[in-house]
């Protein structure tokens, strides 16, 4: 199995791979400007990135050797693995910033959520593929993913951390409307949605999260408490004007005014540096290669390589599309890091798996049954 | 691992691929949409709006820091300095820099020696301010105490020095009250106009000088322009914005002249005027008790101030120009213009003064029991005769003398530049219809004739009114300040004489009196005999003024009449006789008698006048006690 079909090298997928590198040099150069000040214990963090980099690029080498059908065999041990982490993660993890989301493994602080975000596209497609439906999926039919959808999302919420498990939310919405849906599922599934969401605000958002909704909804009203991040950030991305204050001359975020700002916030420094050139390039070019996904996915040998990779697309999509907004004002913080760009060792490994399955697929198109 | 299901998967069914494909369609377009969604919302953000939020970010990182600029120096006629600015050395605190903080409180402590307890009182009433802010632990440290702290900086993580400008009085409470205080600016000078480019806590001139001038005196602020991050600390320095120094404001008082009056006056009550009798520029402006100028260094106590205010000597009037006293005998100088002018008298015609005058039916008496015999208009004003001008009083009546008292500057401002300001009152049948609705009486204007009545004038006044005498007839605008010149030395403006024009009376009237008053230091009778210099030929006018109705007092003795009963004493005089240059108007409290109260006071200022004009500078030796044996008393 891991012996290496000659033909796949010369499938490469390397308009995905200059993608990837222009977006992570982008975001390495960038981590580098928004953490050389400071004072933390160990190696640099731009360093650790670069390490997870090297790592994640060695976890595609594994994963484009290994035929993404195989995942059809695995789905189910490796949601079970998810679930367990997670469960892990809630019963003895660690606590930062008022949330339970890291495993220590002593030299890497796992964020099981971030794998459980591919882990449930994995999941998802396999279901799908599994499940012929002539005339489009009912109502019944949708019950089993969405329950393999709700434990992750319930188990993640408990965190509490609403960002990722509303990203999964996303997630399963797109793929499930990417299957065939009847019409009255699909009516059925708006007004059930819609409703939800008075409830879900009065019984299960916490305060605080129902603060920085309210807040996004208007920041000024507390400059200082929860409206900080979205003004600050607002105020980083405006003054980077056409053409930047320069690399490393940002004062939002040297002068440490920018809150998470190698997280989170990792774009609002490069806009203020790069200006509107910079981040109008980086934008584009992450778009780019989520247009390049989509294409990776209709030119899949097979319906389970499409919605594979049409999962992976929307995984990324959701994670680009609600950091940019959130960082530019227009939608609540919530805490959804910038994928590659973001620093954090899960989200950056997750992603490149994610990318590696989408090499995976491209380079096996031709595949005949074997 | 598993081949089997690998083989199981078919290649893509190519009709469920053309509807995959609508699908992804659809999906690419949500993207594009999306991606231009985020594109329009940067170009907002960095471009339609980019100004307002560079702006944000400059505010955010930037802090002004402002520098206070020395206040400009006030000087005396001669360059002398008399306010200068010295730096002020507090002891702050930075919490921020300290990783023990007990301990080295507790060092400050005993370094400042002062309860711990104080200290850290301060530190408490301050954790409402920004971290970064200093808290300020001890103001105006001496000398000893800077150079300890400084030694042993190492050893007192977190204290600082900080260094302010503060006024630096070089003559202590010298002309206090012409100079003025300085004090934060309160919130309903913030609202006016003129201190629009103030800011609170700012410093500025609240009363004298330091107040009229402040424009030309407060200087520019320097700016310190520094990046600071998010909690506020210094990151470093943008740009400095040197202060600039204010102007120096040259006066017209001497230095030396004031403190021989203010010397002369200690331990009395009132004022002292000099001023040039050519130009109006005022040499003293003197009035006592002064004020404790080092109590207003940053800012004055509530008890303080009670206490000057409750204080019967009135340290917070300023007797030059606020004090409003009837001028007694000093007046007869005016009723004397009058009637010479108006030709009721000629200079030979004599009066008859038996002691006292019968008018109504009352008697009006003159202060010589014994009366003056026959007086002419000379003898009148050497011996301060009261029947005489009594008599040319009632000839006169009140609306002419009213009228010689105005031209003279009375019953008015002067114009001085300096607030608050009294005008005196000057009566007339027109002021008494006005003010008290009655009809003037025959009897008022005997009073007035000697300068009692309603008539009220302020020292300031009687000086100006001396000089117009005496300089040929014209009245000046007594003025304060010389000039102004900028740091650089450069002159920015000059303040020349302003004429206020002539006084009524021609030029043979005023030699007259001019004739009497040198009469009043220099001839038998004279009641300031004892001012006389051997060198110099001085004249001169006494006056006593009746504080309350004689009833009171009658048929006591001067020493147990109570201080607040007793008359207030006049002496208002000219130097040289034969062509003056100075006037000097002596105003003592209480002081009971013109000639041996207010005389011996401009007797000194005229001793050191001349001294230091013929050149003779050296601090001059203890005056002698005026004369046991002095035969004048007043009138």
């Amino acid at each position: 199995m891991l012996r290496f079909d000659r033909r796949l090298l010369l499938n490469i997928d390397w308009v995905l791979i200059m993608a990837v590198l222009v977006v992570a040099l982008i975001g390495l150069a960038n981590l580098y400007s928004s953490t050389h000040l400071y004072t933390n214990v160990g190696a640099p963090l731009y360093l650790k990135e670069l390490t997870y980099y090297l790592f994640g690029a060695a976890v595609i080498l594994l994963i484009v050797s290994i035929d993404y059908r195989v995942l059809l065999a695995l789905n189910y041990p490796l949601y079970g693995a998810m679930i367990l982490l997670l469960v892990v993660a809630l019963a003895v993890g660690k606590t930062v910033g008022g949330s339970q989301r890291w495993i220590d493994l002593g030299f890497f602080r796992l964020q099981p959520s971030e794998p459980a975000k591919l882990i449930l596209v994995i999941t998802l497609a396999s279901y799908y593929y599994r499940k012929e439906t002539g005339k489009g999926f009912g109502l019944l039919d949708l019950a089993v993913p969405a329950l393999l959808t709700g434990l992750p999302f319930l188990l993640i919420a408990k965190q509490p951390d609403l960002g990722t498990a509303l990203l999964l939310a996303f997630v399963f919405a797109s793929m499930t409307l990417f299957v065939k849906l009847r019409w009255a599922t699909l009516a059925t599934l708006l007004c059930c949605g819609l409703s939800a969401i008075p409830i879900a605000w009065k019984f299960f958002l916490k305060p605080y999260q129902r603060q920085r909704v309210a807040t996004f909804l208007n920041p000024e009203n507390d400059p200082l408490g929860t409206g900080y991040h979205i003004i600050q950030s607002k105020i980083a991305v405006g003054s980077g004007l056409i053409f930047g204050k320069g690399y490393l001359q940002g004062t939002q975020g040297q002068l440490d005014f920018l809150p998470e700002r190698h997280t989170d916030f990792a774009f609002s420094v490069w806009a203020e540096e790069w200006g509107f050139f910079g981040s109008a390039l980086l934008i584009i070019s992450y778009f780019f290669m989520i247009l390049w996904g989509l294409n990776i996915a209709i030119s899949a040998r097979d319906k389970f390589g499409v919605l594979l990779a049409f999962g992976v697309v929307s995984l990324i999509f959701w994670q680009a599309f609600i950091n940019l907004a959130m960082v530019m004002g227009l939608l609540p913080v919530v805490g959804v890091p910038l994928p590659l760009f973001s620093y954090g060792g899960s989200s950056l490994l997750t992603n490149l798996a994610g990318l590696g399955l989408l090499m995976n697929i491209r380079m096996r198109r031709y595949m005949g049954t074997s | 691992m598993p081949p089997r299901p690998l083989a199981k998967i078919n290649k893509i069914d190519p009709a469920e691929l053309k509807m995959l494909k609508k699908r992804i369609d659809i999906a690419m377009v949500v993207i594009i949409v999306s991606a231009t969604l985020l594109l329009t919302r940067l170009w907002y953000l960095q471009i339609y709006r980019g100004d307002e939020y560079a702006k944000l970010s400059e505010i955010n990182r930037i802090r002004i820091q402002e520098i206070a600029a020395p206040r400009g120096n006030i000087l005396d006629r001669t360059g002398q300095p008399i306010i200068t600015n010295r730096p002020r050395f507090n002891v702050v605190w930075n919490r921020e820099d300290a990783p023990n903080p007990d301990a080295v409180i507790k060092d400050l402590a005993k370094i400042l020696n002062e309860d711990i307890s104080v200290l850290l009182d301060r530190i408490r009433a301050a954790t409402e301010n920004p971290r970064y802010m200093p808290t300020r632990l001890k103001e105006d440290i001496d000398w000893e105490t800077l150079v300890t702290i400084e030694n042993k900086h190492l050893s007192l993580p977190g204290v600082r020095i900080e260094v302010m400008p503060s006024r630096d009085y070089l003559y202590g409470d010298f002309a206090s009250h012409l100079v003025g205080y300085l004090g934060e600016i309160s919130r309903a000078e913030l609202s006016e106009k003129h201190y629009a480019t103030y800011q609170s806590g700012d410093q500025v001139g609240k009363q004298g000088v330091e107040k009229i001038f402040e424009k030309y005196l407060k200087g520019e602020k320097g700016r310190n322009y520094l990046e600071v991050d998010v909690h506020g600390f210094e990151q470093r320095q943008m740009q400095l914005q040197d202060p600039y120094p204010g102007n120096d404001l040259h006066l017209t008082l001497d230095v030396d002249l004031q403190r021989t009056a203010e010397e002369a006056m200690a331990g009395k009550a009132g004022a002292v005027v000099v001023m040039e009798v050519n130009t109006g520029n005022l040499l003293v402006m003197s009035s006592n008790p002064p004020l404790h100028l080092q109590e207003f260094i940053g800012g004055i106590s509530q008890t303080d101030w009670d206490r000057m205010l409750n204080d019967p000597l009135h340290p917070l009037l300023d007797k030059t120009i606020q004090g409003q006293y009837p001028p007694g005998s000093v007046f007869k100088i005016a009723t004397a213009l009058a009637a010479i002018s108006e030709g009721i008298v000629t200079p030979d015609a004599t009066y008859f003064c038996g002691g006292s005058l019968n008018f109504g039916n009352r008697r009006y008496g003159c202060w010589k029991k014994g009366g003056h015999g026959t007086v002419d208009f000379q003898r009148a004003l050497i011996e301060s005769c009261d029947v005489y001008f009594y008599s040319v009083g009632m000839r006169l009546g009140v609306d002419k003398i009213a009228k010689y008292a105005n031209s003279l500057g009375l019953g008015k401002k002067t114009g001085i530049d300096l607030e608050h300001e009294k005008g005196g009152i000057i009566p007339s049948s027109a002021w008494k219809q006005q003010r008290y609705k009655e009809k003037w009486q025959d009897g008022e204007t005997l009073s007035v004739a000697i300068g009692q009545g309603y008539v009220l004038t302020t020292p300031l006044q009687l000086c100006r009114m001396t000089a117009a005498v005496v300089n040929g007839g014209t009245l000046y605008r007594p003025q304060l300040v010389h000039s102004i010149t900028a740091p650089d030395g450069k002159t920015l403006k000059t303040f020349s004489p302003i004429s206020e024009g002539k006084i009524l009376g021609s030029a043979h009237s005023l030699a007259l009196i001019k004739e009497a008053l040198v009469g009043v230091v220099n001839s038998p009778g004279g009641t300031a005999k004892s001012v006389a210099l051997p060198d110099v030929l001085i004249g001169g006018k006494t006056g006593t003024a009746q504080v309350v109705n004689l009833s009171h007092v009658t048929g006591m003795s001067e020493k147990s009449i109570p201080y607040k009963y007793r008359d207030h004493a006049w002496f208002t005089s000219f130097a040289p006789a034969e062509n003056p240059e100075i006037a000097i108007t002596v105003l003592v409290e209480h002081g009971q008698h013109g000639g041996s109260a207010a005389g011996p006071v401009a007797k000194a200022v005229f001793k050191r006048y001349f001294e230091l004009k013929n050149g003779k500078p050296e601090n001059p030796a203890e005056e002698p006690p005026p004369s046991p044996a002095m035969d004048e008393k007043g009138e």
